[in-house]
């Protein structure tokens, strides 16, 4: 790893113009992704501008919202008496990441700006688009098993691997940020973007951005949920797929639905479509169905991830079966 | 009858469990010496080619570096011969990397130079900026390619007696013509060791004809001939140290490129070199068990007798070694079937070279076999286990000798019971708990009991407790524990009075840890050397006391501060009488093997695995909700331990059934599967409790513990017994593993 | 240095002065790959790195340290590498395999995957603090007792994120130990005993 400097500004704004003058600058929070990207080589930053000192961990009510804070770590947020009450999709898909020590570690900002795992990222022997545009991307025609099924370009085909985002996806959050030109508030659905031609930009945060938390709307969804993932081991790996289901039925109707995917895109997939489509329907598996249907519109595979073109649309039903039972 | 002091079957705790659960216990990375210096690796980028050119410049000047050595600037090094002729190690034809020797590049992240500097930081630094530039050729990864160029081992031409030889019995083939036949491929992928320790090294030139190596090694003594040999040094001029070993299954038995490169490296910069390598590296670089293609024919009669038996195996090695194991050994021995035939080639690939891991070929080989039995169960419309027992054998039918002693059946009926065999229905997909699917399979291993020759020193010290010392690792399965016990037992004294030392080549002769033969071989060395230190003592005291004098050897009786005699405890010798007429020396006694056992008996320990699965038919997530596993291991030292053991290689098995899985890109011939994130081991919520019975009956003939071995019939038929209950839980075969979801969706 | 300083250092400045001369630049910027563009902006370290080391204050098993480390340095190797603390393992490196399982301010973290300088100021608990001098701490006792552990290279890392489960209060249940101790990779397999280990250290009622 290289040397870098590191600087731990105890005021926002300082480290706001700490990362927005020195393009080689990042911000650095829980570190469980920066810094296994740093010894591998795959980023390289000059400086590292610590942010934990800053005080944004708090979780508190705003308006009609939870307000989490970008630096409550990702264990704090699950085991919160009001995130558990208010938000329980979002405590499972918590959960399902990672280990209890990197939840310990992981912060709510840092989750949802964890990079892709694509091993051709990761290889700094091998071509990737997202680590160094112009090089092609390995995956497309190379071991594509983990790959995205939607919303990929020929530039680059890699998923979005948090969990906690397809959750907080679905239940319509939005991020705060602050950066050099103040603050702005980012609907959940726009802060990660699909690859087109610049596949390095993972997000849609200007240089300097920083997140300073993510607000989740009250809504009827403290019931039936159901964070659903599928890998290849019981815990501590990341998605085949996974889906975030959400209900609010009145007796076995649905009267509104939140859906999302998780690993089969360059973001966390909502899928409004198929949300619209189950309102007024009854709860039943042949009604998931024909929302798994839905929301496979546009799914196309490669060579190595077919199978997730029957996985994924099996998942949502599970999610959905569990959320109706729960 | 079990004796008041008897420690031999006894769940005694571990000697050094104190030592591992306090973070006391050292590994080989973790030995402080001055002037201590870090060497990191630079992996070549490309599979096969020539190094055209390295510029080292940066990496020379980047602070703290200290060296940065490839085949450009390496002193050369004065034997890198082929491994010798060590049952130990790998019967390779070709040899050894030979790193740093030339601008050969013959596997994607070989080794192409080493950077040494004062700081491990430093050194991870600099290694970033050694650039390289190569005339790449065209390179073959493929086993989809290798299968077809598979070819027999240079060992099984050289000698058709070899286990790797084609083999027949009765008719080759016959299962073409069989009443009820089948004919299935099977494949194992690419699987990698990944002990929780990495690999590592601290080497240090003492002088500058004397070599000390703290090393990760399953064998003390078999690195200290590798690396004498390499540096043209007498053998006791090399110290290996491997007090505790973070684990194995194998890849510690061979030596690798990068111990001959840290050790290149301490020369250059005359100071103590520590390398360890990276999680990538362990992928790439120090073995794995080899992606292997097999096809099993196998024919009956309706009635569920077997008639024939074809099994074939190919399995992959490197372009400069010949790496071979018993994959289809098992199918010749296992059951009656009077015609049986088997061929096993090897496919050269650009890769690094394989190494037995846990189980080795049997566990590659059972999954064919014990799947085909479950195969041709169904056929037959037959309970998979009444199928195996209308096939056992009461002698081996390939050596046609007697067992030395086989207890499976022992085995079969305490593990139907304990797993509910009796809820197994016939007809897969029959039974469910809400949502999910739920199917019975069972699997059986077996491993030959092997007994090598050992030494043990052992010698009385003044307080009364006697120090043992062997140059034998532990790598985890407790050794050291049970050489405790077995001198306890022999010598009557409490183990807390009792100091087993090991891992250290200057200790007496012993063999690799492998082939779960170390109880089975140092544990009667041990037994052996306390009884003669038994005798010498009695003999020293007679010769000034009568009593001792008349006395039989397992008369003596160590009590506190002095030897007395049982039935006379007025006969007294105190340690500091007897200690003073000796010069202190060790009493070494080396042990070998009965050969007239070996020539009369076939010995064999067997297992037999049964899981109940749970399998989600939306999903294809597959749950072990139970492991039974039930075995014929001779008599069972410590239950405690070894029972561990089992528990351990049934998750093993897990592993080899669900996930485990290493994957090249062919294109590059390079792994896109080289962390712990991409490469998934089972964690804790994969496990069930795993339920271990042992039959704990001694064997007669193996030796004189009646020990058989554990450590590989652990894992020997637990992939196929969860693989056949996701059949009988589904209706699905699959046929090549890891069985993950989208195999079964 | 003044690490809270909300100003930019002044020998940051004077270090980019300096490395501006550096002849290698040119050379080195032909090479593609972050690491190597980041080597070439500040390539010779040797004048540099009298600038680069921070101060560090740490409590390590109660004892106080005052340090100075490169930025750099990860807490894992600063307790192995530098305060000879080698009880807490590198497995991975990654956060993949949770050997390096470490206690900060009483939270099970891997220490692989933070810089030390992150930890300025905080208590750190490895396996070499947990027992009470020779009396072995309930956990490591009953690791001991169920034979929780082969090898031994992951069992502290095992024995510290399990006093950690017990104390988070997700030890509840046989399948909560597993997904909450899923972040331990053993792969000698000894997942049964550990199981029962904690699950009597819970049941026993013990303060851990």
């Amino acid at each position: 790893m290289n040397q870098f400097n590191y600087i731990r500004p105890s005021k926002q704004q300082a480290a706001i113009d700490a990362v927005a003058k020195d393009g080689n600058a990042k911000f650095i929070a829980g570190g469980t992704n920066l810094v296994d990207l740093m010894k591998r080589g795959v980023m390289a930053p000059q400086k590292l501008v610590d942010i934990n000192r800053l005080p944004l961990t708090k979780i508190e009510r705003q308006g009609n919202a939870l307000r989490i804070g970008a630096l409550a770590l990702n264990s704090t947020v699950a085991d919160d008496r009001q995130v558990r009450e208010r938000q329980p999709l979002l405590v499972q898909a918590i959960n399902a990441g990672a280990s209890a020590q990197l939840r310990n570690m992981a912060t709510t900002g840092g989750n949802m700006l964890q990079r892709t795992r694509c091993p051709y990222f990761y290889d700094t022997a091998m071509p990737c688009n997202k680590r160094e545009p112009g090089t092609g991307c390995g995956a497309l025609e190379g071991i594509n098993r983990m790959h995205a099924i939607f919303g990929f370009s020929d530039k680059c085909i890699a998923v979005h691997p948090s969990d906690m985002s397809v959750a907080l996806v679905a239940l319509d959050a939005t991020v705060l940020v602050s950066g050099p030109k103040g603050d702005r508030r980012i609907p959940f659905t726009d802060l990660h973007r699909l690859p087109g031609d610049a596949p390095e930009k993972d997000t849609t945060l200007e240089p300097g951005e920083l997140i300073t938390a993510v607000d989740v709307p009250d809504g009827p969804f403290t019931k039936h949920v159901s964070y659903y993932k599928v890998r290849e081991r019981a815990s501590y790996a990341f998605a085949l797929v996974s889906a975030a289901a959400a209900l609010d039925l009145d007796g076995t109707t649905i009267k509104s639905a939140r859906l999302a995917f998780g690993s089969v895109a360059h973001k966390p997939w909502r899928l409004t479509a198929a949300e619209q489509m189950l309102v007024g329907k009854p709860a039943t598996e042949e009604t998931f169905r024909q929302a798994a249907a839905v929301a496979m519109q546009g799914a196309k595979a490669f060579k190595h991830n077919e199978y997730k073109l029957k996985l994924a649309p099996n998942t949502l039903i599970q999610a959905l079966k569990t959320a109706a039972a729960a | 009858m079990k004796e008041p002091n008897k420690q031999i079957g006894a769940g005694m705790n571990r000697v050094d469990g104190r030592l591992k659960v306090t973070g006391a216990a050292t590994y080989s990375a973790e030995y402080q010496l001055p002037g201590m210096s870090y060497g990191v690796l630079v992996g070549s980028t490309i599979a096969k080619g020539r190094i055209k050119s390295i510029d080292t410049r940066a990496a020379e000047r980047a602070p703290g570096v200290l060296a940065v050595i490839s085949h450009v600037n390496s002193p050369k090094v004065p034997g890198f011969v082929p491994t010798g002729k060590d049952p130990s190690q790998p019967q390779t034809v070709g040899g050894r990397l030979k790193v740093f020797n030339d601008d050969k590049v013959r596997f994607n992240d070989q080794p192409i130079a080493v950077v040494v500097a004062d700081t491990l930081e430093r050194a991870r630094f600099a290694a970033r900026l050694v650039k390289a530039q190569y005339d790449q050729e065209k390179h073959e990864t493929s086993m989809e390619v290798g299968v077809k160029q598979g070819f027999v081992p240079t060992q099984a031409k050289k000698n058709p007696k070899s286990g790797v030889a084609d083999y027949v019995r009765g008719t080759a083939d016959a299962y073409k013509t069989g009443a009820v036949k089948l004919e299935s491929e099977y494949v194992i992928p690419t699987e990698v060791h990944h002990p929780m320790e990495l690999q590592s090294i601290t080497a240090h030139w003492e002088a500058p004809d004397r070599l000390t190596l703290y090393d990760k090694t399953q064998g003390t003594l078999a690195t200290r001939r590798d690396f004498a040999k390499e540096w043209g040094l007498p053998e006791e001029n090399v110290k290996v140290i491997a007090t505790f070993v973070g684990g194995a299954f194998g890849n510690a038995l061979h030596s690798w490129p990068h111990e001959s490169a840290a050790i290149i490296a301490a020369r250059i910069v005359n100071r103590p070199v520590k390398l360890v390598l990276t999680r990538e590296q362990m992928t790439t670089m120090v073995g794995y068990r080899p992606h292997t293609w097999q096809k099993i024919g196998m024919s009956a009669t309706r009635d569920g007798k077997i008639t024939a038996i074809t099994h074939e195996a190919t399995g992959q090695t490197s372009s400069y070694e010949e790496f071979t194991e018993s994959t289809v050994q098992q199918t010749r021995m296992m059951y009656t079937a009077p015609n049986v035939n088997t061929r096993y080639r090897i496919a050269a690939l650009d890769v690094s070279t394989p190494i037995w891991m846990r189980g080795p070929g049997e566990a590659t080989g059972a999954f064919a076999l014990e799947s085909a039995m479950d195969e041709m169960a169904h056929l037959l419309n037959i309970d998979p286990m009444e199928f195996r027992l209308r096939n056992y054998t009461d002698k081996d039918p390939e050596k046609n000798l007697p067992w030395s002693s086989k207890f499976l059946k022992e085995c079969y009926q305490a593990g139907a019971e304990r797993i509910g065999w009796n809820k197994r229905q016939l007809k897969p997909g029959s039974l469910r708990d809400g949502e999910w699917l739920i199917g019975y399979g069972m699997g059986v291993g077996t491993f030959g009991a092997h007994r090598g020759s050992s030494k043990a020193n052992v010698r009385l010290l003044p307080n009364g407790t006697v120090l043992l010392q062997s140059a034998v690792t532990d790598i985890g399965p407790g050794t050291g524990t049970a050489m405790t016990q077995i001198a306890a037992d022999t010598l009557g004294l409490s183990p807390d009075k009792i100091r087993f030392e090991w891992g250290n080549s200057q200790f007496a002769q012993a063999p690799t840890q492998g082939g779960s033969a170390i109880v089975n071989t140092v544990g009667p060395a041990v037994q052996e050397a306390c009884l003669a230190l038994k005798e010498k003592l009695r003999t020293m005291a007679g010769a000034s006391n009568g009593a001792f004098a008349a006395a039989k050897t397992q008369d003596v009786v160590f009590a506190d501060g002095y030897l007395t005699l049982n039935g006379n405890p007025t006969a007294r010798a105190t340690y500091a009488d007897l200690l003073r007429q000796t010069d202190n020396g060790f009493v070494t006694v080396e042990s070998k093997p009965d050969g007239e056992h070996n020539k009369n008996y076939s010995m064999y320990s067997y297992s037999v695995h049964f899981a109940e699965v749970r399998v989600n038919p939306l999903t294809g997530e597959v749950r072990v909700s139970k492991l039974v596993s039930c075995a014929d291991a001779g008599t069972i030292v410590n239950e405690k331990t070894a029972g561990n053991q089992m528990k351990g290689g049934a998750v093993g098995g897990i592993g080899m059934a669900l996930m485990e899985a290493a994957v090249i890109d062919d294109r590059f011939g390079r792994y896109v599967t080289k962390d712990l994130a991409e490469y998934h081991v089972p964690v804790h919520a994969d496990a069930p409790a795993v339920d271990v019975f042992f039959v704990n009956q001694p064997d007669p003939h193996v030796n004189a513990l009646g020990t058989k071995g554990i450590g590989e019939i652990a894992i020997i038929g637990v992939a196929p017994a969860i693989a056949n209950a996701v059949f009988n839980a589904t209706g699905k075969r699959i046929r090549e593993l890891p069985i993950t979801p989208d195999k079964l969706i | 240095m003044n690490l809270e300083s909300d100003k930019p250092a002044q020998h940051d400045e004077a270090r980019r002065y300096f490395l501006k001369q550096s002849s290698l630049l040119t050379a080195l910027a032909l090479v593609p790959g972050p690491v190597v563009q980041a080597a070439s902006a500040q390539f010779d370290e040797t004048v540099a790195a009298a600038f680069e080391k921070v101060p560090l204050k740490l409590e390590v098993n109660g004892k106080k340290y005052k340090l100075k480390v490169e930025p750099r340095t990860t807490l894992l190797d600063l307790l192995r590498e530098n305060l000879n603390l080698n009880g807490t393992k590198k497995g991975c490196d990654y956060g993949q395999c949770g050997a390096c399982t470490v206690h900060v301010d009483g939270q099970r973290v891997n220490s692989c995957l933070s810089f030390a300088v992150m930890h300025d100021g905080k208590k750190v608990t490895t396996i070499e603090g947990l027992a009470d001098a020779d009396k072995l701490h309930p956990m490591q006792a009953a690791f001991v007792k169920h034979d929780g552990f082969q090898c031994g290279y992951c069992t502290p890392g095992q024995i510290m994120s399990a006093v950690a489960c017990v104390r988070e209060g997700h030890a509840d249940s046989e399948g909560e130990i597993r997904e909450y101790m899923s972040g331990n990779i053993c792969r000698c397999g000894a997942y049964t005993n550990i199981v029962a280990a904690i699950q009597e250290v819970k049941n026993g009622g013990q303060k851990v």
